[in-house]
């Protein structure tokens, strides 16, 4: 991340953050603070929470207690947040350019401005030639891009992005976070990202945050979180690498 | 099975199935093994149309069906989809009405002929009424499974791109993503009044039912031959450009 984004006020914080079902506390104490540009991975065992933070961080769903705050609003032409889900979730009614266009209806946008700005974040991923096609045409790691291509259109100041490789095979997942780290130098927002991939997350990351049960029965939380001071380039085959996914891995497995 | 045969090959088995059907029924006919009386040669079929076109009754009739036939799929349909969809949406509205919908659904359409002429009289108004009720139940609940299968992944969808109003998720999300069932279910409508039509007239409003029954008060099986297949020519007709319509809209669909 950049010096000027840790001056920068925060994008995101969440102080204290409960959550939980119908009785049963799910996690709990969970403390984030988010500049901008900054990424930050979520990883944990499987059913430990991740997306339901995910989801209460971007306010699909309210923590029983604590407080999420993202500063930001929507201006007329962008808003503060958006979205990749694990599963692409394209609209199948609507071709490419169209499910692009999703987060740009309803800002003050003309219809022209709106097709622009679609067509922008398309050729970020490489897919404006495909914009006029139907989703159901186009392969998982294409529908994917899309996903990302649509959360990107809105200029968020946060990007939430909820396991967004793991249903991709293993060249088309390598290809794409390549692509996300490129496209971390050209766009502003802040990004959080839940895998449960800890190489991705070293991969991609300024900073892993550990989630882990604290004791049997007890709601999970943060148990540590780890700073990844590793040049964004090459970091796969950087000496520091290894050593600190092995880390984060036994930061799970103690947890 | 149609697999293993070419196009070409299945047509020529279909009419070869057709023609055989029309030559045993003209031949049991002609050697005495089926009476007369009780059902005409198809040979006789096109010049009995031709003299009810000639006569301008065919024009009558279908045109008298036809309006009440449009009235009251129309009304069923548009009535139909728009209580099936709120039920879907609208927790509160499908329990205030889950009882009486369950009380009223087995009634079958021509059960309110009684109250069709009551309220109406013997006139078209009564006809369209009792079609319409055949087809609002099918849309009914076409459009009320449609929407509520519409998964809650594309909900998410919509509110985590700033659609999260009622009009924006209905237009963007719970129309589109039902439209194959909702449109399934207006296809089934109109052949669901095709079939209450024919008896919506049988007791004296003007069309197809009721030239049938004047027909066969006279014995006159041919013109009641020639009435049912302009049933079913006319329900083929809607369909095929209906199902045009279907396609076009769901091109989206594989």
């Amino acid at each position: 991340m950049t010096a000027s984004g840790m001056t920068s006020p925060p994008v995101l914080s969440a102080r204290n953050v409960s959550l939980g079902f119908a009785g049963t506390s799910i996690l709990a104490g969970v403390d984030l603070t988010l500049h901008p540009q900054e990424f930050v991975a979520i990883v944990g065992a499987s059913g430990v929470g991740k997306s339901t933070l995910l989801r209460a961080l971007a306010g699909l769903l309210a923590p029983r207690s604590g407080r999420v705050e993202i500063p930001a609003a929507n201006t007329p032409d962008t808003r503060a947040w958006s979205m990749v889900f694990q599963a692409p979730r394209l609209f199948p009614w609507r071709r490419v350019r169209s499910n692009v266009e999703l987060g740009l209806e309803g800002l003050t946008l003309t219809r022209a401005e709106r097709r622009r700005r679609a067509l922008e974040p398309l050729a970020l991923v490489g897919l404006d030639e495909l914009a006029e096609r139907w989703p159901r045409t186009l392969s998982g790691g294409q529908q994917q891009r899309v996903g990302i291509a649509r959360a990107l259109a809105v200029r968020p100041r946060v990007l939430f992005m909820d396991e967004p490789f793991s249903a991709l095979d293993a060249i088309t997942r390598r290809r794409l976070q390549q692509e996300l780290v490129d496209l971390r130098r050209r766009t502003e927002a802040a990004i959080v990202f839940v895998t449960h991939d800890i190489e991705e997350a070293v991969l991609l990351a300024d900073r892993v945050m550990v989630l882990g049960g604290q004791a049997p029965d007890r709601p999970a939380g943060v148990v540590q979180t780890f700073e990844v001071p590793l040049p964004l380039d090459e970091r796969r085959d950087h000496p520091g690498f290894a050593p600190l996914v092995q880390q984060v891995e036994a930061s799970i497995g103690n947890h | 099975m149609t697999e293993g045969l070419t196009r070409a090959q299945r047509t020529l088995y279909s009419a070869l199935g057709l023609i055989g059907f029309l030559l045993f029924w003209e031949l049991s006919l002609r050697s005495g093994l089926l009476p007369g009386s009780l059902v005409p040669l198809p040979s006789t079929i096109p010049s009995v149309l031709w003299l009810e076109l000639l006569d301008g009754i065919w024009f009558e009739v279908v045109r008298s069906s036809l309006s009440h036939y449009s009235v009251g799929v129309l009304l069923g349909s548009i009535l139909g989809i728009t209580v099936g969809m709120s039920a879907a949406l609208l927790p509160r509205f499908n329990a205030a009405h889950a009882w009486l919908a369950r009380l009223l659904r087995p009634i079958p359409p021509l059960a309110w002929i009684p109250f069709a002429i009551i309220w109406f009289g013997i006139n078209p108004s009564a006809a369209a009424f009792i079609i319409s009720i055949g087809v609002f139940w099918i849309n009914y609940f076409a459009s009320y499974s449609a929407v509520h299968s519409v998964g809650p992944g594309y909900e998410e969808v919509a509110r985590a791109f700033g659609q999260q109003r009622f009009l924006a998720r209905l237009t963007k999300v719970s129309l589109p993503a039902a439209a194959p069932g909702i449109l399934g279910g207006l296809r089934a409508g109109l052949g669901q009044g095709w079939m209450t039509v024919v008896a919506a007239e049988l007791f004296g409003i003007p069309g197809i039912g009721q030239r049938m029954m004047e027909a066969s008060s006279l014995l006159a099986t041919d013109i009641v031959v020639v009435y049912m297949l302009t049933i079913a020519a006319l329900y083929a007709t809607f369909d095929f450009l209906f199902m045009l319509v279907q396609r076009r809209l769901l091109r989206w669909q594989s």
